[in-house]
C-alpha cells in the first residue's frame, strides 16, 4: 500500500515539475501566436451576441469582439475558435487556461476583477447593459411611477428581484411583484398578462421582444434600474494579453470616432501614406511609429481590425441596430463625442 | 363480423353501462378529440418548422466542419445500420457472432472518425456536437463503466476486506450524491485539480463523471443478479475442479448479467437522457444545441417547435435502444429453452 502511494506522489510532483518548467512566465499572448489560433470563451445563447447560425458558426457582437481580438493578435479574424460556456463554468475556465479570453456577457464589478476575487483583468466595456423595464404599448406608462400600484414579472431570487425592489422603496411606490424561476418564465407570464411589466437586463428585454408575435405592442422603458457593464476579460497578471485586449476595442471606439469603416479604411489608408503632415491618424494606422510594436502586436494591427470587422458603431449596427433583429436603442453605447460612454484615451 | 361486434359490446359494458359512465365517457371523448384535433392543427398550421429544416446538419452533428461532415454522417448511419442488423438482418451466424464486437467497437470507432488522426485531419472536441455529441457521451460512458461496475460488484462480493469495504464505500458514496453534482465536478473541479498545461477536454471529463456516476449504479444491478444466483451454482463449479475465476467467468457471470439485463437497460436509457443536462454545463448535445438555435435571432420564441422535435429524436433513440435490449433478452432465453 505504502508503495502505491509513494508512486502516485512521486508520479503527481514529476506531473507538476515538468509542466511548470514548460508553462514559466510565458505571456498567454506568446501562446496564442504560437498556436496560431485565438480560443475565445462565449456564451452561445444570447440573441445578439452570440448564437449559432444555421450554418454552424457563432454570430453576434461578442463574436465579433473575439474576431476583432484574432485579427490583431494573428492577421485574420477567421483564426478563433469558440468554446460555448455557461456562468458557472467561465472563471474556471479562465483559470485554468481551457480558453485564453472570456467575451461572454460579464459584467464587470469590483470583486471580479480584484486579485483577491475572481481575479481577473477587465478591458474597457464593450457594452452597457442595465435592467429595464418592458411594457405594453396600450397601458399608455411611460416612467417608472407609472407603475405604481400595478404588478410586476420578475425573475426570483436574483438581483433583478433585489434592483427593481430597491428602485420602487427608494420612490416609495407600492407594486406588486410576481416572482418565476427563471426568464423563460417571467416572458410567459408576461405575455398572458399576469402583470402590467416585466423586468430584466435591457438587452434581453430586447430579445424577448424580438421574439413576440406583434413587438411593436410593447415598449422598453428610459428607465434603468442598475449598472451592467459588460466587458471581455483574461486570467489577470498576464499585462502583455491584456493591455493588448484593451487598445483593440480602444481602436474600435477610435475608427468609430475618426469615421473609418470597413468600407473607406483603404481610402483613409491611402490619405494617410501621401500627408506625412496627418500625424495622429499615421500613428493609428500604424504607418509611422510603432505603437503596435509597444503592445506586442504588429503595427499595423488597426488597420487588420478593420477590415475584417469595421469599427465599433459597425459591429453594434450589424447584431443591435435598428434594422437588426434584436434592435436596442445604442443609449449609453454611443461614442462619447455623441453622447454615449465608449471614449477611448489617446494613440500616443 | 362477430369479433366487431364483440368489441361493440365490450365498450358499451365498460363504458356506457348506465346514465353516469356515458356522460363520463363522453366528456372524456370530447376531450380527447378536441385536443387532438388542436394538437393536429397546431403541428400542421400553426407551427413553423423552418427552425428545425434549417438547421437540419446542426441538430446531427453540431457545428463539425462541413467538408469534414461525413464523419459524424458515417457513425450516426452506422448506429441505424447496426441496429437495423441487429433487429432485423439476416440470421448469418458469422454476421450474428461478430455483432458484439461491432458493438463494443462503436465507441471507439467514434472517437476516432469525430477527433481523426491516422490520416483524418483533427477536429477540436469543441466543434463536436449535436446528436453526436449525444451518442458519443453515452457509448463512451456506457462502455467504460459497464466492465467498471461488474468490477464493482464483483469487488463488493469479495471475501478480501480491504477490496470489498474500498468498493462499498465508492459505490455508496456516488450513490447518496445527486448526478448533478458529479458532473459539475468534472466540469469544474476536475480542471482545477489538474496542474497547468495538462488539460483534458471537456467532453473527456463530461465521459469520465458520467463514467463515475452510472458504474455505481450498474454495480448495484448486477449485484442483484450475483446475489439471486444459489450457492450451488458456486458449489458445482468449485466440484468440477475450476479455478474460482473460472467459477466467475463462465458460470456465475453469464447467469447473473442476463438477470440484470432488464434494469441495465434502463441503465443506458437513463444515461442517454442524462446527457442532457451536460447542456447546462456548456456542451452543445442535442439539448444544447437547440438552445443556441433558439438564441439565434430570426428563431427566437420558436421553443415548442424545437421541444418537440428534440423529444421526438430522444423518442426514436431511446425506443431503438430499449427494442435492441428486447432483442437481447429473447436471444437469451431462447437459449435457456436449449437446455
Amino acid at each position: 500500500m505504502r508503495r502505491i502511494f509513494t508512486g502516485i506522489l512521486t508520479f503527481s510532483m514529476l506531473l507538476t515539475g515538468c509542466v511548470n518548467n514548460s508553462v514559466g512566465t510565458q505571456s498567454r499572448l506568446e501562446v496564442i501566436k504560437k498556436r496560431g489560433s485565438l480560443i475565445c470563451g462565449v456564451s452561445g445563447k444570447i440573441p445578439g451576441f452570440s448564437f449559432l447560425k444555421s450554418n454552424g458558426t457563432y454570430q453576434g457582437l461578442d463574436v465579433d469582439i473575439c474576431k476583432a481580438f484574432a485579427a490583431a493578435f494573428l492577421g485574420s479574424s477567421q483564426k478563433v475558435q469558440f468554446r460555448p460556456l455557461t456562468a458557472p463554468e467561465r472563471f474556471t475556465a479562465i483559470r485554468t487556461g481551457e480558453i485564453d479570453l472570456l467575451s461572454r456577457n460579464t459584467t464587470f464589478n469590483l470583486s471580479r476583477d480584484s486579485s483577491k476575487g475572481n481575479g481577473l483583468i477587465f478591458a474597457p466595456v464593450i457594452f452597457h447593459d442595465g435592467q429595464g423595464l418592458m411594457v405594453r404599448k396600450s397601458l399608455k406608462i411611460n416612467n417608472l411611477e407609472g407603475l405604481a400600484q400595478k404588478s410586476i414579472c420578475v425573475g426570483s431570487g436574483t438581483t433583478t428581484e433585489q434592483n427593481i425592489n430597491d428602485a420602487f422603496e427608494s420612490k416609495s411606490l407600492p407594486y406588486t411583484p410576481i416572482k418565476y424561476q427563471d426568464l423563460n418564465q417571467v416572458v410567459a407570464g408576461y405575455l398572458q398578462g399576469r402583470c402590467a411589466a416585466m423586468t430584466s437586463d435591457r438587452s434581453q428585454l430586447a430579445a424577448a421582444k424580438s421574439g413576440f408575435k406583434n413587438p411593436k405592442a410593447h415598449i422598453i422603458l428610459d428607465d434603468v434600474l442598475s449598472k451592467e457593464p459588460l466587458a471581455p476579460a483574461s486570467a489577470g497578471g498576464d499585462q502583455l494579453l491584456s493591455d493588448a485586449m484593451r487598445w483593440v476595442i480602444f481602436a474600435l471606439f477610435t475608427a468609430e470616432e475618426k469615421g473609418i469603416t470597413q468600407s473607406n479604411i483603404n481610402q483613409k489608408l491611402e490619405i494617410a501614406k501621401s500627408n506625412p503632415q496627418m500625424k495622429p491618424l499615421r500613428r493609428f494606422l500604424g504607418i509611422e511609429g510603432d505603437l503596435g510594436e509597444k503592445l506586442g502586436l504588429p503595427n499595423d494591427f488597426v488597420v487588420k481590425v478593420i477590415t475584417s470587422t469595421g469599427n465599433y458603431g459597425e459591429i453594434y449596427n450589424r447584431h443591435l441596430g435598428p434594422n437588426s433583429k434584436v434592435p436596442i436603442p445604442r443609449g449609453l453605447n454611443k461614442i462619447y463625442t455623441e453622447g454615449g460612454l465608449h471614449f477611448a484615451p489617446p494613440f500616443n | 363480423m362477430g369479433n366487431s361486434y364483440n368489441y361493440i359490446k365490450y365498450i358499451k359494458r365498460v363504458a356506457f353501462s348506465n346514465a353516469l359512465d356515458s356522460i363520463i365517457s363522453l366528456t372524456i371523448l370530447s376531450f380527447g378529440i378536441s385536443a387532438l384535433v388542436n394538437l393536429f392543427k397546431w403541428l400542421v398550421f400553426s407551427a413553423n418548422w423552418s427552425v428545425v429544416s434549417l438547421n437540419l446538419p446542426l441538430y446531427l452533428f453540431g457545428s463539425f466542419p462541413g467538408d469534414q461532415l461525413w464523419r459524424p454522417g458515417l457513425w450516426i448511419s452506422l448506429f441505424a445500420i447496426f441496429s437495423f442488423i441487429t433487429l432485423w438482418g439476416p440470421r448469418w451466424s458469422w454476421l450474428r457472432k461478430s455483432l458484439p464486437f461491432l458493438w463494443v467497437s462503436y465507441a471507439p470507432l467514434g472517437i476516432f472518425l469525430l477527433a481523426g488522426g491516422f490520416g483524418l485531419s483533427a477536429v477540436e472536441s469543441q466543434n463536436w456536437g449535436g446528436l453526436t455529441l449525444t451518442i458519443l457521451l453515452t457509448s463512451c460512458s456506457a462502455i467504460v463503466s459497464l466492465p467498471l461496475g461488474i468490477a464493482l460488484a464483483l469487488g463488493r462480493q469479495s471475501t478480501l476486506p480491504v477490496i470489498k469495504n474500498l468498493s462499498s464505500i465508492y459505490i455508496d458514496t456516488m450513490r447518496s450524491l445527486p448526478l448533478i453534482a458529479v458532473l459539475f465536478f468534472g466540469q469544474l473541479l476536475i480542471p482545477l485539480f489538474l496542474p497547468v498545461g495538462l488539460e483534458i477536454n471537456r467532453v473527456s471529463r463530461a465521459i469520465i463523471a458520467f463514467t463515475l456516476f452510472v458504474s455505481a449504479y450498474i454495480a448495484e444491478d448486477v449485484r442483484g443478479g450475483l446475489q439471486s444466483m444459489p450457492k450451488t451454482q458456486k458449489e458445482a463449479g468449485e466440484v468440477l475442479g475450476l479455478h474460482p475465476f473460472q467459477i466467475t467467468y463462465l458460470i456465475i457471470l453469464p447467469q447473473a448479467l442476463r438477470i440484470a439485463l432488464p434494469s441495465l437497460t434502463n441503465q443506458a436509457v437513463g444515461l442517454l437522457q442524462n446527457t442532457s443536462l451536460m447542456a447546462i454545463l456548456g456542451l452543445v448535445e442535442l439539448l444544447g444545441v437547440g438552445r443556441s438555435i433558439l438564441a439565434n435571432p430570426e428563431f427566437i420564441g420558436r421553443y415548442i417547435e424545437v421541444y418537440i422535435w428534440l423529444a421526438a429524436i430522444y423518442w426514436i433513440v431511446c425506443t431503438v435502444m430499449a427494442l435492441i435490449a428486447r432483442h437481447l433478452e429473447q436471444q437469451m432465453t431462447l437459449d435457456k429453452k436449449d437446455f
